[in-house]
Protein backbone atom coordinates (compact mmCIF):
# COMPACT_ATOMS: atom_id res chain seq x y z
CA UNK A 1 0.00 0.00 0.00
CA UNK A 2 1.37 3.38 -0.95
CA UNK A 3 2.50 5.57 1.93
CA UNK A 4 2.57 8.67 -0.19
CA UNK A 5 0.17 11.42 0.86
CA UNK A 6 -0.56 12.31 -2.71
CA UNK A 7 -0.35 15.92 -3.81
CA UNK A 8 -2.33 15.97 -7.01
CA UNK A 9 -1.89 18.19 -10.03
CA UNK A 10 -3.77 18.25 -13.33
CA UNK A 11 -2.01 16.78 -16.29
CA UNK A 12 -2.90 15.80 -19.88
CA UNK A 13 -5.40 18.64 -20.04
CA UNK A 14 -7.41 18.54 -23.26
CA UNK A 15 -10.11 21.07 -24.10
CA UNK A 16 -13.06 19.85 -26.13
CA UNK A 17 -16.79 19.26 -25.99
CA UNK A 18 -19.20 16.97 -24.24
CA UNK A 19 -21.92 15.98 -26.67
CA UNK A 20 -25.41 15.17 -25.38
CA UNK A 21 -27.55 13.17 -27.81
CA UNK A 22 -30.95 11.55 -27.72
CA UNK A 23 -32.49 8.67 -29.63
CA UNK A 24 -35.90 9.67 -30.94
CA UNK A 25 -36.81 6.00 -31.24
CA UNK A 26 -36.31 4.87 -27.63
CA UNK A 27 -35.80 8.33 -26.07
CA UNK A 28 -32.57 7.24 -24.39
CA UNK A 29 -29.71 9.64 -23.73
CA UNK A 30 -26.07 9.30 -24.64
CA UNK A 31 -23.05 11.46 -23.93
CA UNK A 32 -19.45 11.43 -25.05
CA UNK A 33 -16.37 13.63 -25.24
CA UNK A 34 -15.32 15.05 -28.58
CA UNK A 35 -12.26 17.09 -29.40
CA UNK A 36 -14.21 18.49 -32.37
CA UNK A 37 -16.99 21.06 -32.33
CA UNK A 38 -18.87 19.15 -35.01
CA UNK A 39 -19.11 15.47 -34.05
CA UNK A 40 -17.50 13.16 -36.55
CA UNK A 41 -20.69 11.14 -36.92
CA UNK A 42 -22.73 14.29 -37.55
CA UNK A 43 -25.78 15.75 -35.85
CA UNK A 44 -28.00 12.78 -36.70
CA UNK A 45 -27.02 9.18 -37.31
CA UNK A 46 -28.32 5.67 -36.93
CA UNK A 47 -26.74 3.05 -34.71
CA UNK A 48 -28.63 -0.24 -34.87
CA UNK A 49 -32.16 0.54 -33.70
CA UNK A 50 -31.14 3.92 -32.28
CA UNK A 51 -31.58 7.15 -34.21
CA UNK A 52 -29.36 9.66 -32.45
CA UNK A 53 -29.77 13.44 -32.60
CA UNK A 54 -27.46 15.91 -30.96
CA UNK A 55 -29.24 17.84 -28.20
CA UNK A 56 -26.40 19.98 -26.89
CA UNK A 57 -22.70 20.61 -27.21
CA UNK A 58 -20.92 22.01 -24.22
CA UNK A 59 -17.37 23.27 -24.11
CA UNK A 60 -15.42 21.51 -21.45
CA UNK A 61 -12.11 19.82 -20.86
CA UNK A 62 -10.78 16.55 -19.61
CA UNK A 63 -7.73 15.83 -17.56
CA UNK A 64 -5.81 13.30 -15.54
CA UNK A 65 -4.31 13.79 -12.11
CA UNK A 66 -0.71 13.07 -11.21
CA UNK A 67 0.90 13.07 -7.81
CA UNK A 68 3.70 15.63 -7.69
CA UNK A 69 5.56 13.52 -5.12
CA UNK A 70 5.44 9.92 -6.30
CA UNK A 71 4.37 10.40 -9.91
CA UNK A 72 1.31 8.16 -9.65
CA UNK A 73 -1.18 9.00 -12.36
CA UNK A 74 -4.95 8.60 -12.23
CA UNK A 75 -6.85 8.80 -15.50
CA UNK A 76 -10.10 10.75 -15.51
CA UNK A 77 -11.21 10.23 -19.09
CA UNK A 78 -14.38 8.70 -17.65
CA UNK A 79 -15.36 11.96 -15.93
CA UNK A 80 -18.00 13.70 -18.03
CA UNK A 81 -18.31 16.76 -15.84
CA UNK A 82 -19.21 18.20 -12.47
CA UNK A 83 -22.75 19.25 -11.64
CA UNK A 84 -23.89 21.82 -9.14
CA UNK A 85 -27.08 20.77 -7.34
CA UNK A 86 -29.75 23.45 -7.54
CA UNK A 87 -32.01 21.81 -4.96
CA UNK A 88 -34.76 21.08 -7.47
CA UNK A 89 -36.05 18.01 -5.61
CA UNK A 90 -36.45 18.02 -1.84
CA UNK A 91 -36.23 14.22 -1.57
CA UNK A 92 -33.10 13.84 -3.70
CA UNK A 93 -30.17 12.30 -1.84
CA UNK A 94 -27.80 14.91 -3.23
CA UNK A 95 -29.99 17.75 -2.01
CA UNK A 96 -30.27 16.12 1.44
CA UNK A 97 -26.49 15.73 1.61
CA UNK A 98 -25.98 19.29 0.42
CA UNK A 99 -28.24 20.73 3.14
CA UNK A 100 -26.39 18.76 5.79
CA UNK A 101 -22.90 19.65 4.52
CA UNK A 102 -23.64 23.36 4.10
CA UNK A 103 -23.72 23.74 7.86
CA UNK A 104 -20.04 22.74 7.89
CA UNK A 105 -19.23 24.97 4.91
CA UNK A 106 -18.75 21.93 2.72
CA UNK A 107 -20.01 22.33 -0.82
CA UNK A 108 -21.19 19.35 -2.82
CA UNK A 109 -20.54 18.76 -6.51
CA UNK A 110 -21.71 15.70 -8.42
CA UNK A 111 -19.26 13.80 -10.62
CA UNK A 112 -20.96 12.51 -13.73
CA UNK A 113 -19.63 9.64 -15.74
CA UNK A 114 -20.69 9.23 -19.33
CA UNK A 115 -24.08 7.83 -20.24
CA UNK A 116 -24.85 5.41 -23.04
CA UNK A 117 -28.42 4.43 -23.86
CA UNK A 118 -29.44 5.71 -20.45
CA UNK A 119 -26.92 3.40 -18.74
CA UNK A 120 -24.74 5.29 -16.33
CA UNK A 121 -21.00 4.70 -16.18
CA UNK A 122 -20.09 6.02 -12.75
CA UNK A 123 -16.60 6.72 -11.54
CA UNK A 124 -15.29 4.23 -8.97
CA UNK A 125 -15.58 5.56 -5.39
CA UNK A 126 -11.80 5.70 -5.01
CA UNK A 127 -11.51 8.06 -7.96
CA UNK A 128 -14.32 10.25 -6.65
CA UNK A 129 -12.34 10.51 -3.39
CA UNK A 130 -9.21 11.49 -5.31
CA UNK A 131 -11.16 14.27 -7.02
CA UNK A 132 -12.32 15.51 -3.62
CA UNK A 133 -8.75 15.47 -2.34
CA UNK A 134 -7.48 17.29 -5.41
CA UNK A 135 -9.95 20.16 -5.23
CA UNK A 136 -9.43 20.53 -1.49
CA UNK A 137 -5.68 20.69 -2.05
CA UNK A 138 -6.32 23.64 -4.36
CA UNK A 139 -8.15 25.70 -1.76
CA UNK A 140 -7.87 27.31 1.63
CA UNK A 141 -9.69 24.61 3.56
CA UNK A 142 -9.92 26.76 6.68
CA UNK A 143 -12.67 28.68 4.86
CA UNK A 144 -14.61 25.88 3.19
CA UNK A 145 -14.35 22.39 1.73
CA UNK A 146 -15.44 20.62 -1.42
CA UNK A 147 -17.03 17.19 -1.47
CA UNK A 148 -17.44 15.34 -4.75
CA UNK A 149 -20.12 12.66 -4.87
CA UNK A 150 -21.14 10.23 -7.60
CA UNK A 151 -24.15 10.76 -9.83
CA UNK A 152 -25.38 7.36 -8.65
CA UNK A 153 -27.01 9.33 -5.84
CA UNK A 154 -29.42 10.92 -8.28
CA UNK A 155 -32.31 8.47 -8.59
CA UNK A 156 -33.95 9.84 -11.67
CA UNK A 157 -31.82 11.89 -14.03
CA UNK A 158 -34.84 12.87 -16.12
CA UNK A 159 -36.03 15.19 -13.35
CA UNK A 160 -32.61 16.57 -12.39
CA UNK A 161 -32.31 20.32 -12.96
CA UNK A 162 -28.75 20.75 -11.73
CA UNK A 163 -26.25 22.91 -13.61
CA UNK A 164 -23.16 21.45 -15.16
CA UNK A 165 -20.01 23.50 -14.76
CA UNK A 166 -19.33 23.79 -18.46
CA UNK A 167 -19.90 26.35 -21.19
CA UNK A 168 -22.81 26.42 -23.60
CA UNK A 169 -23.72 28.89 -26.31
CA UNK A 170 -20.29 30.45 -26.38
CA UNK A 171 -20.61 31.18 -30.09
CA UNK A 172 -23.64 33.43 -29.58
CA UNK A 173 -23.20 37.20 -29.21
CA UNK A 174 -24.54 37.11 -25.69
CA UNK A 175 -23.96 34.19 -23.31
CA UNK A 176 -27.32 32.46 -22.69
CA UNK A 177 -29.08 33.27 -19.44
CA UNK A 178 -31.09 30.04 -19.42
CA UNK A 179 -29.89 26.57 -20.25
CA UNK A 180 -31.70 23.63 -21.80
CA UNK A 181 -32.68 20.75 -19.55
CA UNK A 182 -30.49 17.95 -20.81
CA UNK A 183 -32.12 14.84 -19.37
CA UNK B 1 -4.52 43.60 -0.87
CA UNK B 2 -8.01 42.41 -0.01
CA UNK B 3 -11.25 42.27 -1.94
CA UNK B 4 -12.55 45.35 -0.13
CA UNK B 5 -9.35 47.27 -0.89
CA UNK B 6 -9.89 46.55 -4.57
CA UNK B 7 -13.50 47.69 -4.43
CA UNK B 8 -12.30 51.04 -3.06
CA UNK B 9 -9.36 51.45 -5.42
CA UNK B 10 -11.19 50.49 -8.60
CA UNK B 11 -14.70 51.75 -7.89
CA UNK B 12 -16.25 48.30 -8.19
CA UNK B 13 -19.83 47.59 -7.20
CA UNK B 14 -20.31 44.77 -4.70
CA UNK B 15 -23.39 42.78 -5.67
CA UNK B 16 -23.20 39.85 -3.24
CA UNK B 17 -22.39 39.54 0.44
CA UNK B 18 -19.00 37.98 0.98
CA UNK B 19 -16.08 37.28 3.28
CA UNK B 20 -13.26 39.73 2.73
CA UNK B 21 -10.02 37.99 1.84
CA UNK B 22 -6.58 38.52 0.36
CA UNK B 23 -6.28 38.58 -3.39
CA UNK B 24 -3.11 37.14 -4.89
CA UNK B 25 -3.54 37.35 -8.65
CA UNK B 26 -5.87 37.78 -11.57
CA UNK B 27 -7.37 35.24 -13.96
CA UNK B 28 -9.15 36.44 -17.07
CA UNK B 29 -11.42 34.06 -18.94
CA UNK B 30 -14.98 33.64 -20.14
CA UNK B 31 -14.71 29.86 -20.15
CA UNK B 32 -15.51 27.88 -17.03
CA UNK B 33 -13.36 25.00 -18.19
CA UNK B 34 -10.43 27.40 -18.42
CA UNK B 35 -11.06 28.61 -14.88
CA UNK B 36 -11.31 25.09 -13.54
CA UNK B 37 -8.05 24.16 -15.20
CA UNK B 38 -6.03 27.29 -14.49
CA UNK B 39 -7.35 29.66 -11.83
CA UNK B 40 -5.70 29.58 -8.43
CA UNK B 41 -7.05 29.92 -4.93
CA UNK B 42 -7.26 33.59 -4.04
CA UNK B 43 -7.31 34.86 -7.63
CA UNK B 44 -9.69 37.47 -8.96
CA UNK B 45 -11.69 36.10 -11.86
CA UNK B 46 -12.66 38.60 -14.56
CA UNK B 47 -15.43 37.55 -16.92
CA UNK B 48 -18.48 38.69 -18.86
CA UNK B 49 -20.33 35.47 -18.05
CA UNK B 50 -23.22 35.98 -15.65
CA UNK B 51 -24.96 32.58 -15.59
CA UNK B 52 -25.37 31.25 -12.07
CA UNK B 53 -23.02 28.33 -12.76
CA UNK B 54 -20.06 30.74 -12.59
CA UNK B 55 -20.49 30.68 -8.81
CA UNK B 56 -19.91 26.94 -8.26
CA UNK B 57 -17.08 27.16 -10.78
CA UNK B 58 -15.51 29.99 -8.78
CA UNK B 59 -16.14 28.18 -5.54
CA UNK B 60 -14.62 24.95 -6.85
CA UNK B 61 -11.26 26.66 -7.42
CA UNK B 62 -11.62 29.04 -4.47
CA UNK B 63 -11.30 32.35 -6.29
CA UNK B 64 -11.40 35.39 -4.03
CA UNK B 65 -13.92 37.26 -6.16
CA UNK B 66 -15.62 37.32 -9.52
CA UNK B 67 -15.59 40.64 -11.35
CA UNK B 68 -18.23 40.96 -14.05
CA UNK B 69 -16.92 43.46 -16.54
CA UNK B 70 -18.31 45.59 -19.34
CA UNK B 71 -21.40 46.60 -17.41
CA UNK B 72 -23.07 43.23 -17.90
CA UNK B 73 -26.31 42.78 -16.00
CA UNK B 74 -25.99 40.06 -13.37
CA UNK B 75 -29.12 37.98 -12.67
CA UNK B 76 -30.37 38.02 -9.09
CA UNK B 77 -30.10 34.22 -9.03
CA UNK B 78 -26.35 34.47 -9.57
CA UNK B 79 -26.03 37.06 -6.81
CA UNK B 80 -28.10 34.98 -4.38
CA UNK B 81 -25.99 31.86 -4.93
CA UNK B 82 -22.80 33.87 -4.55
CA UNK B 83 -24.03 35.31 -1.25
CA UNK B 84 -24.84 31.82 -0.05
CA UNK B 85 -21.26 30.72 -0.84
CA UNK B 86 -19.81 33.99 0.57
CA UNK B 87 -18.15 34.67 -2.78
CA UNK B 88 -17.78 38.28 -3.86
CA UNK B 89 -19.49 39.08 -7.13
CA UNK B 90 -18.32 42.54 -8.11
CA UNK B 91 -19.25 44.60 -11.14
CA UNK B 92 -17.49 47.12 -13.30
CA UNK B 93 -18.65 49.10 -16.31
CA UNK B 94 -15.12 49.00 -17.69
CA UNK B 95 -14.27 46.62 -20.50
CA UNK B 96 -12.08 43.72 -19.41
CA UNK B 97 -9.04 45.17 -21.19
CA UNK B 98 -9.20 48.48 -19.30
CA UNK B 99 -9.87 46.83 -15.96
CA UNK B 100 -6.93 44.49 -16.44
CA UNK B 101 -4.78 47.52 -17.18
CA UNK B 102 -5.79 49.16 -13.93
CA UNK B 103 -5.22 45.93 -11.99
CA UNK B 104 -1.83 45.42 -13.57
CA UNK B 105 -0.83 48.93 -12.55
CA UNK B 106 -1.43 48.10 -8.91
CA UNK B 107 1.79 47.30 -7.12
CA UNK B 108 0.36 44.11 -5.59
CA UNK B 109 0.01 42.40 -8.94
CA UNK B 110 3.34 43.34 -10.41
CA UNK B 111 5.73 40.40 -10.51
Amino acid sequence: MSECLHQWAMTNVQFGFVVFEKCFHCNSLGTYFSAEDTPILGDKYREGDCYWSRVENAQTFRFDLQCRQCGREEKFGDLMGLLHCTGCLADCEVEAMQKKCEQDRTWILVAFGFIYKDKRQPLPPAKVDILTDYFNQRRDTSRSLIKIVSFDLIKDLSVCRGDFIHDVGMLSLEPPEERKHLF
Amino acid sequence: MTTKDLIDKLGLRALSTFDDRDVNGVFVSDMMSDVMAGAKSGNLWLTVQTHKSIVPAANLVDVAAIIITSGKQVPQETIDIASKYNIAVLASNLPTFELVGKLYALESFKK
